[in-house]
């Protein structure tokens, strides 16, 4: 059978399925329901570089794009039972019948509640607990991203499951219960599960499976606590090796709630512990340790104004594989021009990666320590649930009835344990961010909106031994603009401009993330992205945009070549 | 009982606050970019090894702090190159032994060699002489080594095409012992250039290969030769399966798995697949394996070999030595 028949025979299947589900469609009304969406972008990419050589050996034009469609199909064979399916049929431009065409399944879960008590879910899940235990931080992201860059940004969220919030897709099984209590006790909550992170390859890698458990107190309105475990572990037998890893993480959290007359004060915090071990390695380290985390959410509802104030304290040794998995993958090749100049290197991720190229995105949790980069993150490039960490921040929204923004933060953090060193590394970050809905502010027609945002971070250290010194700033600005031209037309236009200056000890972490060595990069490094996009929305669910973008990357120190990449592109999404 | 909680958290916080960890993670910064010294000169453990009965030997050296070294092992006759990498302060037993194994073909013969430890940043080099007595013998099944001619019992097909050099040669290309295959040729009416058949029966009286029944056990392994500008050449290798034991290979309804290797390099190259990685193609492109769809080494009957090229592009040519099925691992030459 030849793979042009075998994707016939899968096109039948499906055509067969849709035909099923037609008449059951037609015969019990409500019990089957389509979701999905389709997509095409095209673009047109122009590289050039800026060697000391001209580069002669890189094609600098690329065109490319795909057209894919979702098809899902929600099936509701009773009212306690939900089963979800969704495939995929993607074509790459260019492509045809047999070739560059790719027939997937997209997702697959099956849901439902047993004797009206207990929820459960198999399949694709998508699951998060506390920042400490199980969490998407989406640490390096920009924050405020302008709009014309979040077309590209929420192709990566809705590519990679990220669901707009902190959640990680897994495969496995999930329950959850609640009991409610007459007195004392309001109620209750129990969510469990078990994942498998990476399958055994029979031969040296086990299989590793992660499974949590959160279980939640509600005493009153006022007041909730919980408990909350995760432990990722090998599964003992799946290879000869008797080697096995595990990873636990232990918390409690308490939430208190009170209203002050018009005003709301809201405490809230997190201890817990870790432990990461291999057993029958007598190299692997035994790595024991804690964290605290506590705020405490102040809105003042008269002056419509949110303050928190926050505490956190991670040791160095506390591992979490669950919420220190980050969503980029640094390790991953870019795809669009990742070798570059005539030695064709590879060529380093950019902020027009970060924003919108899904191929540096992780599916799901990583089932060891992910590389870092202290170019987009040198402070917390796990979020809160970075090691090594303690200190305090603040933070301050603002939003009036006429819908203008503003938020500040500060972040003042300190190394517990020297890398390198016994003197300690200070961090700082401050970030603002302002809205303005001109539209809403002086009572025009058509929306206008412009908003500005800016990042910075410092990373100090100052020891006796000058050579053990650091110093490394970097400044992210954004500026959007969003103006619509008439009913549905409206265009988008972007900036996103990074310095990064200073000098940095770059350290080699080994299989158990033990430090092994530093390296010293110094950085003088500019990027910036821009783009301006035209977009079209039939409704809110379906649009079409023409965007072009360019994106410049100059390192000054001249380590490695600059470039430029300019892109138009057009995007046509549909969500159904 | 919330306010008490609420102490109790707040107690907490101010207990563990604002900790400092007196110990330091990693080596020491100021030590990595100091001056270089040699503390303990660089050593070997013997100074002549026989690497086929089991010997080994280790370097030795210890610095003033941790940097990176390499020590380069050549052969003064062969030409042979063993590459040892490492981060450390000392060069030892756990980070610097030598089993005998090649990094760059040709492999070692018993000559005398030359290791050579350059550190990171330090102009100086140490040098030490040693000598092999005997060459490493690697463990595995060895379908060719081609020092011996074709095998009678072997099927070959070579096409009649234009410079064809289908033949063993023994000169000094030969990356192990004195003999390979070189295949060339200009066949502009199809992209067969020539083939071989090694049928199980070539090797012992069974109609299938002496191999372990764990595919995720067994590797195929096999080097070829990247010839400098010349046109693309594709390997193919075809694993044919007797899953009913009746002597012959069935293509209708017995599994055939492929692996096509593109020589896209230049110079000698260790190819090595685990045997249940292979899969079925046809035209170039993953299908369904038509037997019982499992990887059973212990019923390989055939491997065909191929050597194939685009007949616009013209001439093609490309050398293969030493294929060798190895258990638990690939071949470390």
């Amino acid at each position: 059978m030849t793979f042009r028949e075998i994707k016939y025979k899968k096109f039948l299947l499906v055509a067969l399925l849709c035909s099923i589900v037609n008449t059951m469609n037609a015969q019990q009304d409500r019990k089957i329901s389509f979701v999905g969406g389709a997509r095409s972008l095209m673009n047109m990419n122009a590289l050039s570089v800026k060697d000391s050589t001209a580069d002669t050996t890189t094609v600098k034009n690329k065109n490319g794009g795909y057209a894919l469609m979702d098809l899902g199909f929600n099936i509701r064979p009773n009212k306690q039972t939900e089963i979800m399916g969704m495939f995929r049929i993607r074509n790459e431009y260019g492509g045809f019948w047999g070739s560059g065409v790719t027939f997937d399944v997209r997702q697959l879960w099956i849901k439902g509640v047993v004797a009206n008590a207990l929820r459960y879910q198999l399949g694709d899940l998508n699951l998060k607990q506390t920042p400490f235990t199980l969490y998407n931080h989406h640490a390096d992201q920009i924050d405020s991203l302008p709009g014309v860059f979040k077309l590209q940004n929420n192709i990566v969220s809705y590519e990679r499951f990220y669901m707009q919030n902190n959640s990680w897709r897994v495969q496995g099984a999930h329950v959850d219960f609640g009991l409610s209590f007459a007195k004392w006790i309001k109620e209750i909550n129990v969510n469990a599960f078990i994942t498998r992170l990476n399958p055994t390859d029979f031969s040296s890698v086990h299989d590793r499976l992660m499974r949590g458990l959160t279980l939640q107190i509600m005493q009153s309105k006022n007041l909730s606590l919980g408990y909350n475990s995760n432990t990722v572990f090998d599964v003992k037998g799946t290879v000869s090796s008797g080697r096995l890893f595990s990873n636990s993480v232990n918390t409690f959290d308490a939430k208190y709630f009170k209203k002050i007359g018009k005003n709301k004060l809201v405490v809230h915090g997190e201890i817990g512990n870790s432990q990461q071990k291999y057993t029958n390695d007598s190299l692997a380290p035994l790595l024991k340790d804690y964290f605290i985390h506590a705020n405490a959410m102040l809105e003042i509802d008269q002056i419509n104004l949110k303050v928190t104030a926050g505490y956190l304290n991670v040791g160095p040794d506390f591992r979490s594989i669950g919420s220190q998995s980050k969503d980029v993958n640094y390790n991953a090749a870019p795809v669009y021009y990742n070798r570059y100049t005539n030695a064709q290197l590879i060529r380093p991720n950019t902020l027009s990666d970060l924003i919108g190229n899904e191929n540096i995105y992780n599916r799901t949790i990583s089932s060891g320590m992910m590389a870092t980069s202290a170019v987009f993150n040198n402070i917390n490039p796990y979020g809160l649930a970075t090691f090594n960490r303690q200190g305090l921040y603040l933070n301050a929204n603002y939003k009036s009835k006429e819908s203008l923004e503003i938020q500040a933060e500060y972040m003042g953090l300190s190394e517990i344990r020297g890398q390198g060193s016994f003197a300690l590394r200070q961090f700082s970050q401050t970030k603002m961010y302002v809205g303005l809905p001109f539209h809403s502010l002086f009572g025009f027609k058509r929306k206008i909106s412009l908003q500005l945002s800016s990042k910075m971070q410092n990373t100090k250290r100052n020891s006796e031994k000058s050579i053990e010194n650091v110093s490394m700033k970097m400044m992210q600005t954004s500026v959007g603009l969003n103006f619509a031209l008439s009913p549905g037309f409206e265009i988008l236009v972007g900036l996103v401009h990074q310095t990064n200056n200073g000098s940095e000890f770059i350290a080699d972490r080994n299989t158990y993330s033990e430090i092994v060595y530093f390296h010293q990069n110094v950085f003088n490094l500019q990027q910036q992205t821009r783009a301006i996009g035209l977009r079209y929305n039939f409704n809110p669910k379906v649009y079409i945009c023409a965007l072009y973008q360019q994106n410049l990357y100059q390192d000054k120190t001249k380590s490695i070549a600059d470039f430029n990449t300019n892109q138009f592109g057009v995007i046509y999404s549909i969500t159904l | 009982m919330k306010h008490s909680l609420l102490l109790l958290l707040a107690s907490l916080t101010l207990v563990f606050s604002c900790r400092k960890d007196k110990r330091m993670e990693g080596p020491s910064i100021a030590e990595i970019y100091s001056d270089f010294k040699l503390l303990e000169p660089f050593k070997l453990s013997k100074d002549s090894v026989d690497f086929k009965n089991g010997e080994t030997v280790f370097f030795s050296a210890s610095f003033n702090k941790i940097v990176n070294w390499e020590i380069s092992i050549s052969g003064n006759s062969s030409k042979a190159k063993k590459i040892i990498t490492g981060q450390s302060r000392v060069i030892s037993l756990s980070n610097a032994l030598w089993n005998g194994s090649t990094t760059r073909f040709p492999l070692f013969s018993a000559e005398n060699c030359t290791a050579k430890l350059k550190i990171e940043d330090v102009t100086d080099s140490f040098m030490l002489p040693i000598s092999i007595k005997q060459i490493k013998v690697n463990q595995g099944f060895l379908v060719a080594d081609f020092e011996t001619g074709l095998n009678a019992s072997w099927t070959k097909l070579i096409q009649s095409g234009a410079n064809m050099d289908f033949k063993v040669k023994t000169d000094a290309f030969s990356p192990q012992a004195t003999s390979y295959l070189n295949m060339a040729g200009t066949v502009n009416w199809d992209y067969l250039i020539g083939l071989i058949d090694f049928p199980a029966k070539a090797y012992n009286s069974a109609v299938t290969f002496p191999l372990n029944a764990n595919a995720d056990a067994v590797y195929f392994n096999c080097l070829i030769y990247g010839v400098p500008n010349t046109n693309t050449s594709l390997v193919l290798f075809q694993f044919k399966e007797d899953e009913n034991s009746d002597g012959t290979f069935n293509a209708s309804n017995e599994d055939e798995y492929d692996y096509q290797v593109t020589v896209d390099w230049v110079g000698w190259k260790l190819i090595s697949i685990k045997y249940s990685d292979i899969v079925t193609l046809v035209n170039g492109s993953p299908s369904p394996a038509k037997g019982n769809a499992l990887h059973n080494p212990n019923k390989l009957s055939k491997i065909s070999m191929l050597h194939l090229a685009n007949p616009n592009d013209g001439f093609a040519s490309t050398k293969i030595d030493y294929l060798i099925f190895t258990e638990g691992k690939t071949l470390e030459p």
